[in-house]
């Protein structure tokens, strides 16, 4: 069965799916949408009445077509075993992910303003944001977020982590279990290699700006 | 030795058995008991066993004295036939920090569902459909669900946006630019046929498009005059027998939608 990505050049909000498939050895399509491609109205337009929301990415399951990340990320981790191992762990994993993607999304509002001034700001809040998960991995288990297998919550944390780490180096100082935890997560071999490779390396956070 | 779920349930089924079995009672064979007791054990262990669905309440929810991000929870657990207890938070109190640094997030809402306490509505959402069998009926489906589900989130945080920082001022914007929000909802349940946005009965992503949408009807009550499948949506979801009479409980009218007195 053929899974394919279609996104813009760009890490963005696809990246965390690229970094689920890496790791778990799936194999998978690219199809690369540039902004003057988006921008010439058929593709976004058929997007939108077909059936959906006018956005990017979308994935392709074989004849199953999917909007919006998080659906896409969750049908994914449905199908490699990535929810937990009952459904109390999968009902922990969506309490995990809702907090990332509450960060995420006060992350990608920062990345997108004009200029820095919002950043002095950001940082001074994030380790309120970060202590929970600190929290959560100090526990006595404490490998993954949720049970003692990676989760679909594991993988937005990793790559949201790495990008603050780009935006502020030490934000993670006073989180020894977040350091652990991301030295360990990016020490898993096919990990390793992704963000390793140029393939990830030469793919922009957002497009254009600074990261 | 357990005494408590499948494995104590099994002992005690056992010692029914076993005490049946060295007992004449009322003149019906001991192994004819034997047997019934034994029947009942399989059929209670297959219920037991069968049933996928973790903790099942008693539910309470812990929320402040409004709607907001507990009003698509209350219609979907009322119109599953479900009670549940309500903690009330008052903000004052909550401003104090006690119970907010016991909150994994400091945030609320908290679902307890028996012993099992969980945060961030949308994580609820999801674990009531597993509950419910509300969250598709194979892995397509749920993936569908999930999208929607989203869709509506997307919506939440813009009117949530714009009722604690731009009433004033945006409103009028957010209500004109709102039929290109509410289109996407419209081609699908237009296109679904059945009434609900994916299969044939409704899911947590009903539940919260619904919630949505009855929010949406009070800030500007045309609002869906354009859009027929929306509204027959809206209308027949109020018309089921539990969600109306959740929608006319006092509990639910007494409750202002957000948290400023803005709608």
């Amino acid at each position: 069965v053929s899974l394919t990505l279609t996104y813009f050049p760009v890490r963005g909000r696809a990246e965390v799916i690229r970094v689920m498939l890496k790791d778990q050895g799936a194999e998978f399509d690219e199809k690369v949408i540039t902004m003057e491609m988006w921008k010439e109205s058929t593709l976004k337009a058929s997007c939108v009445s077909n059936p959906l929301f006018g956005q990017l990415p979308i994935f392709e399951d074989g004849d199953l077509t999917l909007y919006q990340t998080n659906a896409i990320r969750r049908h994914l981790a449905r199908k490699l075993g990535l929810y937990g191992k009952d459904q109390r762990e999968a009902a922990l994993i969506d309490m995990m992910d809702e907090a990332i993607q509450d960060l995420l999304n006060k992350y990608i509002k920062l990345m997108f303003e004009k200029d820095d001034s919002g950043k002095e700001g950001y940082l001074k809040a994030l380790p309120t944001d970060l202590k929970p998960f600190e929290k959560t991995l100090s526990g006595d288990k404490g490998s993954f977020l949720v049970g003692d297998k990676i989760s679909l919550a594991d993988y937005a944390l990793v790559i949201l982590l790495i990008h603050h780490q780009v935006l502020s180096p030490p934000c993670l100082h006073a989180f020894p279990s977040l350091q652990s935890y991301l030295k360990r997560l990016c020490a898993r071999p096919n990990l390793h290699a992704y963000f390793h490779s140029d393939d990830f390396k030469n793919r922009p956070i957002i497009p254009g700006k600074r990261t | 030795m357990a005494t408590t779920g499948v494995r104590g349930t099994v002992r005690k089924i056992d010692s029914i058995v076993q005490k049946s079995t060295t007992t004449r009672i009322n003149s019906v064979s001991p192994s004819r008991m034997f047997l019934e007791y034994h029947r009942r054990l399989i059929y209670v262990c297959l219920a037991l066993h069968s049933s996928n669905n973790f903790a099942m309440g008693p539910y309470t929810i812990t929320y402040f004295g409004v709607r907001g991000r507990c009003g698509a929870m209350r219609i979907m657990m009322a119109d599953q036939g479900q009670e549940w207890k309500e903690i009330v938070v008052d903000f004052a109190d909550w401003m104090k920090g006690d119970l907010k640094a016991t909150c994994v997030f400091g945030q609320l809402p908290k679902l307890e569902d028996g012993g099992f306490a969980l945060y961030q509505s949308n994580a609820i959402l999801r674990h009531l459909g597993r509950n419910h069998d509300a969250y598709g009926k194979d892995g397509k489906e749920a993936a569908l669900i999930d999208m929607m589900c989203d869709g509506v989130e997307d919506l939440r945080l813009k009117y949530v946006k714009m009722i604690y920082q731009e009433y004033d001022t945006g409103k009028d914007v957010y209500i004109k630019d709102l039929p290109n929000h509410l289109d996407k909802f419209e081609a699908v349940m237009a296109k679904n046929k059945t009434g609900f946005l994916v299969g044939d009965k409704p899911s947590f992503a009903d539940y919260s498009l619904f919630e949505v949408l009855l929010n949406h009807l009070v800030l500007c009550s045309s609002c869906l005059d354009t859009f027929p499948s929306l509204k027959s949506f809206v209308e027949k979801m109020s018309a089921r027998p539990k969600i109306k009479t959740f929608l006319d409980s006092e509990a639910y009218k007494k409750l202002p939608i957000n948290g400023n007195g803005k709608q």
